[in-house]
């Protein structure tokens, strides 16, 4: 055998042993997408093809219909969890996907099986990839209609991403399976999925050379503060309208959605540190993430 | 890289079972020398009774379409002096989803142009339609009827037309039934 059948062997192999915990999510009007049995008794999706709120028609690999539950969303990384009893289906090898490099072979897999190929063609470069979820994958593959939702798998078959066209369809993007973890985990730990929140509505704003330059900025753009609801988490630190916020802990605030990303549901509970520029003048202004309240 | 040998050494072998099917120098698709003395392609390539085929060494024959079937999209033309040795076919049960597979044809009138790429998938596209082997693998005008082949060069299905950035091709086990009931 020569090294291009050992290689095509091995791809089947992947397809194969990755297919094992892989499901259909019947979650929206007539395309379906995929799942994966990430631990047991629960299958991770992407949101935002999980369009109904409670009960979720989902199919086992071995092609038996069954009920789940949507057990938390966490919508900032385009993740949703949903709860089901379904013994007998292998739960997925997750592996470390701080491992993964640019030009690894990777395979995305649908509900069937079906398998597309191709590489990692960068790790978190890019605008879109930036988000919560930390470095995104971006694919040189070809995600087909029904994919989203379904694990990306290195060449053997152990997953590393969860993959998302996100609602466009022109993107090809896995979130890594760390970011994955932390939510499962959240859900575990909680019960639930609790959506972080600073209580501020924003808009971009277009910082002025001369003021970068005497606060040693080098984004171009920050969110301006244009609301603070009362009671909200942003009122008990201080923040008020007309505030520009230009980061949070760690995270760069170019625009609104920054800001979104960077409240992951981990951070809930979490004192960050808000650097704002008030009157001309900077300023740290340290906020308590708080849970966002559930409409009732 | 052995890999990248390997797969220049399938590439070779075959462009030696394909052949360009054409009719006064109008490139009409592609085709596979099988079986021994026959072409087989796609029946939307042949709507004519006689065309010519080029093979790979340059060489040009008259070829008489001995049967065709539009609904299967398939069609057998008698090839008798090609000189060449026919393909080799997979076994059906060696073609499974995530096999490296490659095309090879014409596509836009490049001569023996190569694609590579996994099978995606093995059933209909749509409910209660006619099985394919889906490969998620870039076609074009002119690859139709030319060799859908495994990692070991031999031959899983003739590929017949794109959905997209899919192909499809007719299941090599259903294009010697075909080839069957043709031959008589």
């Amino acid at each position: 055998m020569n090294g291009l059948q050992s290689l095509s062997n091995d791809l089947a192999a992947a397809v194969d042993r990755g297919g094992r915990s892989v499901f259909g999510v019947n979650g929206r009007a007539r395309l379906g997408s995929t799942g994966v049995h990430w631990r047991q008794g629960l299958v991770v999706t992407a949101d935002h093809t999980v369009q109904v709120d409670e009960e979720v028609a989902i199919t086992r690999p071995d092609g038996r219909s069954l009920a789940a539950r949507v057990a938390g969303r966490d919508p900032t990384i385009d993740i949703a969890v949903l709860k089901v009893d379904a013994p007998g289906v292998e739960v997925a090898d997750v592996a470390d996907s701080d491992a993964v490099r640019v030009g690894h072979i990777v395979l995305a897999l649908g509900s069937g099986p079906r398998a597309s190929w191709g590489v990692v063609s960068s790790i978190g470069e890019g605008r879109r990839a930036r988000s919560a979820a930390g470095d995104l994958f971006h694919l040189d593959l070809t995600l087909y209609p029904g994919f989203s939702g379904g694990p990306l798998v290195d060449v053997q078959g152990r997953v590393i991403g969860i993959n998302t066209s996100g609602s466009s369809r022109h993107w090809q993007l896995a979130i890594p399976a760390a970011a994955v973890n932390r939510v499962v985990d959240e859900l575990l730990r909680r019960g639930r999925i609790p959506r972080a929140y600073l209580g501020v509505s924003t808009q971009p704003v277009r910082l002025p050379e001369a003021l970068r330059q005497k606060l040693n900025l080098d984004q171009p753009t920050a969110v301006i503060v244009v609301e603070v609801q009362s009671g909200s988490p942003a009122a008990a630190a201080g923040l008020s309208i007309g505030d520009v916020i230009v980061s949070l802990g760690a995270t760069r605030i170019t625009d609104p959605t920054d800001l979104k990303s960077a409240l992951r549901p981990d951070k809930v509970g979490e004192s960050i540190t808000a650097s704002v520029v008030r009157g001309g003048e900077p300023r740290d202004v340290p906020v308590t993430v708080g849970e966002r309240p559930r409409r009732t | 890289m052995d890999t990248l040998i390997d797969i220049a050494e399938l590439a070779d072998d075959l462009r030696r079972v394909t052949v360009e099917v054409t009719d006064a120098d109008e490139l009409l698709g592609s085709g596979l020398l099988w079986p021994p003395g026959h072409v087989v392609t796609n029946a939307h390539v042949v709507r004519r009774p006689e065309v010519t085929l080029r093979l790979s060494d340059g060489r040009s024959l008259r070829a008489r379409v001995r049967a065709r079937d539009a609904d299967a999209d398939l069609a057998l033309l008698s090839a008798p002096g090609s000189g060449v040795p026919a393909a080799t076919l997979a076994e059906a049960d060696t073609v499974r989803v995530g096999s490296f597979v490659v095309a090879v044809g014409h596509p836009l009138g490049v001569r023996g142009a190569l694609s590579t790429g996994i099978i995606c998938a093995i059933g209909p596209i749509d409910r209660g339609g006619r099985s394919w082997i889906q490969a998620d693998l870039h076609l074009a005008p002119g690859n139709s009827g030319g060799p859908l082949a495994d990692a070991g060069g031999r031959i899983v299905g003739l590929n017949s037309r794109a959905a997209g950035p899919l192909a499809l091709a007719v299941p090599m086990e259903q294009v010697a039934r075909f080839v069957r009931a043709g031959r008589v």
